[in-house]
Parts: structure tokens; C-alpha cells; sequence
């Protein structure tokens, strides 16, 4: 074996691979979760309309805001992917808004949490330099824009990136000195980070790329506004998030780890008929109490909802019609549902689908 | 719309969301929860209380 160590080139392996920038850790080196876009509880590769101010989150830990009523876009896992990766974000302009008001928005955004940037030292002083990375395509060429902010957005770095070939796939890299001032970079399990890719941006919104600012920025001034073009689309994937000033390979991990990771913020339990999320007692010819386990601890006690769930039990199998008192701590839930009738006050039973569109799902989102 | 939900010693515990059915926990880090008590503070008052 020869390895060879050039000032230039860096190392040399003898199978001709390189490596010339320093290795900035291994473990958790992408602070970004489901940047290759892999994974999507939620909408399982279907668009979703991104038309209102609020989070709407598509595939998991991503999430678009939009307007109420003016432009509209959907955003969707797609397989156009660049080599070395299979899915990404699509998102098509549906409805053009080529006259964005002052205080108008349209973004992709994910919320990091304050546990996996703590070590960054956000907000004081000595905070790490860090580098996002991404691929990205899109049909409209130009500078783009976004921004790295607090969790209020009060301490914002717009920064812009240009796309110079149409409809082809192109990495990008921005190196972000670390903000040491910002109060609100949360090191617990609130936002730590928020990362924003903007599609469309009214001026209130716009500043200075290259620098923290006091101010509320998700893009950067002169950026290229996707939402004004009908039908224009936007790709992006391998988006990588690390600590330091070079943009290293994107960071791969096992399918069930990226899954384990994004169920932290959501689960989806469910989705096989009579398959069994959790088991359970009646309390009344209406009501019973289940116990489910989820598959790892959440960020938070989640907010949970269900569909077309049954309640099964030795006689028969009765649908789920609305949810009860019902206690949830990040660990498990005690989920008190009711039905028409049918259960028994002590009698055993089950929580299932009753179709294959059935499910209970846990949200900590950020 | 939401609807205050009480556990069987009387205290609240988790919130309704009418909308949708779901279920919000008391906790101070659910995004739902932190919308559940901005509502709270525009002014509006949720449904009566349901026992456990």
C-alpha cells in the first residue's frame, strides 16, 4: 500500500482516491436530518399544496410557508435525483405571484434542534464556522437566495448562490462564520438552527449576503424570485449542514438510522390493515384506553391524530370515531378513543387500521 | 377551535383540536401546545372542559 502526502493534493491512496481537505469528525457530520430526502412519512411521494403562512411539512423535516392567498406552489419527494443520491425536493410554482408584497414569503425550511449544534457554540463568542452544502436544479436560472437565522429570526444570515445552467443538476457550497451574538440558538430540544431556501421574497425580508444582521433576512438582496414563474420548478437534494470551511462528501447514513432520526420529530404508525399499533381496555360500551409504544423518543410530548383506526376486540371490530383524554409523554401514549359501541368496560382489545390508509401519528415538530 | 380535556383528578391535561380531532399535550416544548396558548392570549376561550 502507498500513500502519498502532497502539500497540494493532500493524501493519495493507493486506489487513487484523495482526500485534501482535513476531516472535520465523523458521527452525526451532516447536522442536517434527511437532507438526501429519503425519507417521507407524511405524504409518501404525493405533492402537497404549500397556500397558507403556515409550517406545512412535506417530506420529513422539511417544510414549506407560503402565502394565503396569492402565489401557490406544491412541493413533493421526486426521483430526479443527481448521481449518488435518489430523491429530492421538488417544488413547482402553481400559481405565479409576480408582484410579491414587502412582506411576502416563500420557503423551504428545516428547523435544526438545539441538541445537534449545541457544540457550535451559537450565539457567543468562539461560535464554529460551519458549511452547508447542496445539490440544486431548477428550469429558472439566476442568483437565489436564503438564510441560517436564529429560532426567532431575529439574527439572520442571508446568503445567495447562482444557478447558471437550466434544468441541470449543480453542488453548491456556502461557508457561514459562526454568529456570536443571537440570543435565541437554542442547546436543547427547541430550534437550534433554522435553514431557509427561499422561492419567492418580498424586500422587508431581504439583506446583505455574507453577514450576520440584527435583522429579520431569509434571503439574500438581488435574488432570483422562482414563485413569479408559472410552472417553474426547483430541485434540491443532499443538502449538508457540518462544522467548518469546506464542504466535505455528504454524509450517508443507513436508511433505518435517517428514519430513527426524523421519527423523533414525527411518527406515522399504522398504514397495514388489523396490523395491531397498540393494545388496550375498554372503560364503557364507548370508550377505551390504549397504550402505544413509540419507536423512539420524541423531541417533545407530540401532539397526536389518527384515521380510519379500529377498535378491535372478541366480538367484533368498531371504527375509531374521535379521541378522549389522553396522555402523552416523548416515550409512549395512553390514548383514550371512542367509538359508537361495541367495547366493554375491562374488555381486552386492539388499536388497528381498519384500511390500508389507516394510522396514528405522533408530531413533535419544530 | 380547541377543547380543554381534564384527567380524573380534575386537572387539565391535554387540549382538543376541533378541527382535525387531534390530541395536544400540556407541554411547554409542543409547537401545537405554544400555538394552543398564543390562541389563548388573543383572547379566545376553549370549549368546556370534557372528564376524563
Amino acid at each position: 500500500m502507498s500513500v502519498t502526502i502532497n502539500g497540494t493534493n493532500g493524501l493519495t491512496f493507493n486506489d487513487a482516491s484523495t482526500q485534501n481537505t482535513a476531516a472535520t469528525g465523523f458521527g452525526f457530520k451532516n447536522r442536517i436530518i434527511n437532507g438526501a430526502m429519503v425519507i417521507d412519512q407524511r405524504n409518501a411521494g404525493a405533492a402537497v399544496t404549500i397556500n397558507s403562512t403556515a409550517n406545512t411539512y412535506v417530506v420529513d423535516r422539511w417544510n414549506g410557508v407560503g402565502q394565503a392567498s396569492d402565489g401557490v406552489f406544491t412541493l413533493q419527494q421526486s426521483s430526479t435525483a443527481p448521481a449518488g443520491f435518489t430523491k429530492s425536493l421538488l417544488a413547482t410554482v402553481t400559481t405565479a405571484d409576480s408582484s410579491i408584497g414587502a412582506t411576502q414569503y416563500y420557503l423551504i425550511r428545516q428547523i435544526i434542534e438545539g441538541y445537534n449544534v449545541a457544540d457550535l457554540g451559537f450565539g457567543a463568542a468562539g461560535a464554529s464556522t460551519f458549511t452547508l452544502s447542496f445539490w440544486v436544479r431548477s428550469s429558472v436560472t439566476g442568483t437565489f437566495g436564503g438564510a441560517a437565522t436564529d429560532n426567532s429570526a431575529l439574527y439572520c444570515y442571508p446568503f445567495s448562490y447562482t444557478i447558471s445552467a437550466a434544468n441541470t443538476w449543480e453542488q453548491k457550497s456556502i461557508t457561514i462564520t459562526g454568529p456570536t451574538s443571537g440570543s435565541t440558538f437554542d442547546k436543547t430540544n427547541g430550534g437550534g438552527l433554522n435553514l431557509y431556501f427561499s422561492l419567492g421574497m418580498g424586500s422587508t425580508y431581504l439583506g446583505t449576503a455574507g453577514a450576520w444582521a440584527s435583522a429579520t433576512y431569509f434571503s439574500a438582496t438581488g435574488s432570483t424570485n422562482l414563485i413569479s414563474t408559472l410552472n417553474a420548478t426547483f430541485y434540491i437534494t443532499g443538502v449538508q449542514l457540518e462544522k467548518g470551511s469546506t464542504a466535505t462528501s455528504f454524509d450517508y447514513r443507513p436508511y433505518g438510522t435517517e428514519l430513527m432520526l426524523c421519527q423523533r420529530y414525527y411518527q406515522k404508525i399504522g398504514l397495514v390493515d388489523f396490523a395491531s399499533v397498540g393494545t388496550g381496555f375498554g372503560i364503557s360500551t364507548t370508550q377505551a384506553f390504549f397504550y402505544v409504544k413509540y419507536a423512539t423518543t420524541m423531541r417533545a410530548s407530540p401532539t397526536s391524530s389518527f384515521n380510519s383506526m379500529w377498535l378491535i376486540n372478541q366480538t367484533n371490530n368498531y371504527a375509531i370515531t374521535s379521541a378522549g383524554t389522553s396522555y402523552l409523554s416523548a416515550d409512549s401514549a395512553m390514548l383514550r378513543l371512542n367509538v359508537a359501541s361495541g367495547t366493554s368496560a375491562g374488555g381486552p382489545c386492539h388499536l388497528a387500521p381498519n384500511t390500508t390508509a389507516g394510522f396514528i401519528d405522533f408530531s413533535a415538530e419544530l | 377551535m380547541y377543547k380543554d380535556m381534564i384527567n380524573p383528578k380534575g386537572d387539565p391535561c391535554c387540549v382538543l383540536r376541533v378541527l382535525d380531532g387531534a390530541i395536544i399535550p400540556f407541554d411547554p416544548a409542543n409547537t401545537d401546545y405554544q400555538a394552543y396558548l398564543k390562541w389563548l392570549e388573543e383572547g379566545n376561550q376553549p370549549l368546556p372542559a370534557e372528564e376524563a
